[in-house]
């Protein structure tokens, strides 16, 4: 009975996607990949000793340290997780094709769009998976610098005869700084940016000669893509600026066709102390998922009927 | 399919995909805004400024990454006493990162107190040099904050910081007229306690600043009473003697030793917070009816007349002169 229910579940599409996927998550693995971890460590250890001299009173005890803590470990964060859905997606198939590995799987019973979607899934458990560990790192060394932040602040506080309620609101205030449900929600859209990357890469991969040529068009689409909503404002507000109909045409076609990476610069409002409405992390969920399934769709297209 | 239909499609698909996207994503990105979620557009000029490998890690969706490293140049920059190189730095930072107070703040008192301070002692320039030097980094110090506030008008910090450097006494001279600063001291405090998140201080600031304006004695006599009754933490010396004082001005025939007795408990109290006050000229207090309070006291007390208070030579006002002489 179990042994039916196993070659049913292997024999479906989310069963070869799995197994695709793991495959995948263990070959980029065996890359050594999770080196950049130490990296990581060093990075996020060192964001602890910028507690630059602070101008006045208990309120500004530390006020620096924790948002220096999350930036230099988000702005990490970012960096790593695009770098390696760029790479690891760029290599995938060119490797597979290399290997001839390519050529075993395709003489099977595999749909090529369950390839392509396991090859993607893999990637995003990478990503998935380097994001966890780092937010858990960051998460960590931030509640502990929190925790002396708070206790240098109430001790001076204290000392300078401030009333309990004062004391109180100072230590809420610095807690918004410290690791909370807000800095979850940067950590996801991190990994959502990486994912668009991720499958932008894998469509790009499809019709590509070189694993450079993907890397450098989805690391310059990444930075014009940061653009897309001043191309939008241009086209949607030309009327009013009065600029011609081929700047118009322009802003369109880079609106159209470019990914808007902008939406997830809330990052920066998380570092700032904001809070990010759980609304907004899943309307950003449906942006990523939007483009991640479109590009997919769009790679199995293009790669359907490709001769090797 | 033939190849070149293929890409036809695919275009396409993107063409709309894209169409069928953008009015959510115009959407989401106005609602982000209006969240206070998004900073403002980078300016050119920032760009310009930061440099092209920092501009294209800014616009990489790291603005704040970029601001803790120019952060840690601008600290370079103040140990190294490169004033105007402080400013431009952190003009660049608080635009990379509009809504963090510590940049505001940091900025504005490396204007408006380190470079200040600086320029007291800088003896490379001639003294009109140095004192313009001064007086004009203090405004650039208090333009900057008010900037911050404009930024954040919900941070009762950046209110409480504009309040403090309007009514320290060191800074008066740079502000052309000292009782509109006063009052924009006491508005920047009365901002920030309106926010609700205020510190206890801030109210008892703003009662300190407004008790400085002339002509608005009645208002602070007001609050003055408001702050007394609400007791605790607000019982301070200079807050007692100022009531005292306030009271003094609206009926000047008023038992000024015996309202001072009655608010610090008794004699040697009452002399020795009114004495205080007396003694501190510099920052402005008024002091009606003081003088014959202090008066009163002494002969209840019997001070001898060699050991009175009015012997002792009151501290003399800042004297610019003094502090920029070759």
């Amino acid at each position: 009975m179990s042994q039916t229910k196993h070659n049913r579940t292997k024999g479906s599409h989310a069963g070869r996607i799995l197994v695709i996927a793991t495959h995948t998550f263990t070959q980029l693995v065996r890359m050594k990949v999770f080196y950049f971890m130490g990296f990581f460590a060093v990075i996020v250890i060192a964001s602890n000793f910028f507690d630059l001299p602070q101008h006045e009173g208990p309120e500004s005890v530390g006020a620096n340290v924790l948002r220096s803590i999350k930036s230099w470990s988000l702005g990490a964060m970012t960096l790593f997780s695009v770098v390696l859905s760029v790479v690891a997606t760029a290599l995938l198939l060119p490797k597979d094709v290399e290997d001839r590995t390519l050529y075993t799987i395709l003489a099977k019973p595999v749909p090529r769009f369950d390839y392509l979607a396991g090859k993607l899934l893999g990637v995003l458990m990478l990503v998935f998976v380097s994001l966890a560990c780092m937010d858990l790192l960051m998460t960590a060394v931030l509640h502990i610098r929190t925790g002396m932040v708070v206790a240098q602040q109430a001790e001076m506080a204290a000392a300078m005869g401030w009333p309990q309620d004062a004391i109180d609101s100072l230590r809420s205030d610095t807690l918004a700084h410290g690791p909370n449900a807000a800095l979850q929600g940067a950590v996801f859209a991190v990994f959502l940016r990486a994912a668009i990357m991720a499958s932008l890469a894998l469509l790009i991969s499809t019709f590509s000669t070189s694993t450079l040529f993907t890397t450098i068009v989805s690391f310059l689409i990444y930075f014009i893509g940061h653009f897309q909503a001043d191309a939008r404002d241009v086209y949607l507000h030309a009327g009013q600026a009065g600029e011609g109909v081929f700047a118009r045409l322009a802003a369109l076609l880079l609106s159209l066709v470019l990914p808007d990476f902008q939406l997830f610069n809330v990052i920066d409002a998380v570092i700032e102390g904001q809070a990010l409405p759980l609304l907004a992390v899943g309307k950003l969920a449906l942006v990523g998922l939007y483009y991640a399934l479109f590009f997919a769709f769009v790679s199995w297209f293009i790669f359907a009927d490709k001769e090797f | 399919m033939k190849r070149f239909v293929k890409y036809a499609l695919v275009v396409l698909a993107l063409l709309g995909f894209g169409a069928a996207r953008m009015p959510y994503e115009a959407g989401l990105h106005r609602e982000l805004r209006d969240a206070g979620l998004f900073p403002p557009a980078l300016e050119i000029g920032t760009r310009e400024k930061i440099g092209q490998t920092s501009s294209a890690v800014a616009l990489g969706g790291l603005r704040t990454l970029v601001a803790t490293f120019l952060n840690l140049r601008a600290f370079t920059f103040f140990t190294e006493q490169r004033w105007a190189d402080v400013e431009s730095t952190f003009e660049m930072i608080v635009d990379l990162a509009p809504r963090t107070r510590y940049y505001w703040e940091t900025g504005s008192w490396h204007m408006a107190y380190n470079a200040a301070s600086y320029y007291i002692n800088d003896s490379k320039l001639p003294p009109l040099r140095r004192r313009e030097a001064w007086r004009s980094s203090i405004l650039r110090g208090r333009a900057f904050l008010e900037r911050g506030i404009r930024n954040n008008p919900d941070d009762w910090s950046l209110h409480a910081n504009l309040g403090f450097l309007l009514s320290d006494s060191n800074k008066l001279p740079a502000f052309r007229d000292t009782n509109e600063a006063f009052a924009a001291a006491a508005e920047a405090y009365r901002m920030a306690a309106e926010t609700g998140r205020a510190l206890g201080y801030v109210r008892r600031s703003r009662f300190y600043a407004l008790a400085r304006v002339e002509g608005r004695e009645n208002e602070a006599l007001a609050l003055a009473r408001e702050l007394y009754a609400a007791g605790g933490m607000n019982h301070t010396p200079t807050l007692l003697v100022l009531l005292l004082v306030l009271e003094a001005h609206e009926n000047p025939s008023m038992d000024v030793a015996g309202r001072a007795i009655e608010l610090f408990g008794d004699e040697s109290k009452a002399y020795e917070a009114l004495g205080g006050h007396w003694r501190r000229t510099r920052e402005r207090f008024p002091v009606h009816g003081v003088a014959g309070g202090l008066q009163a006291l002494e002969q209840k007390l019997k001070i001898p007349a060699e050991n009175s208070i009015f012997n002792e030579p009151p501290a003399p006002p800042i004297d610019l002169d003094q502090w920029f002489r070759e």
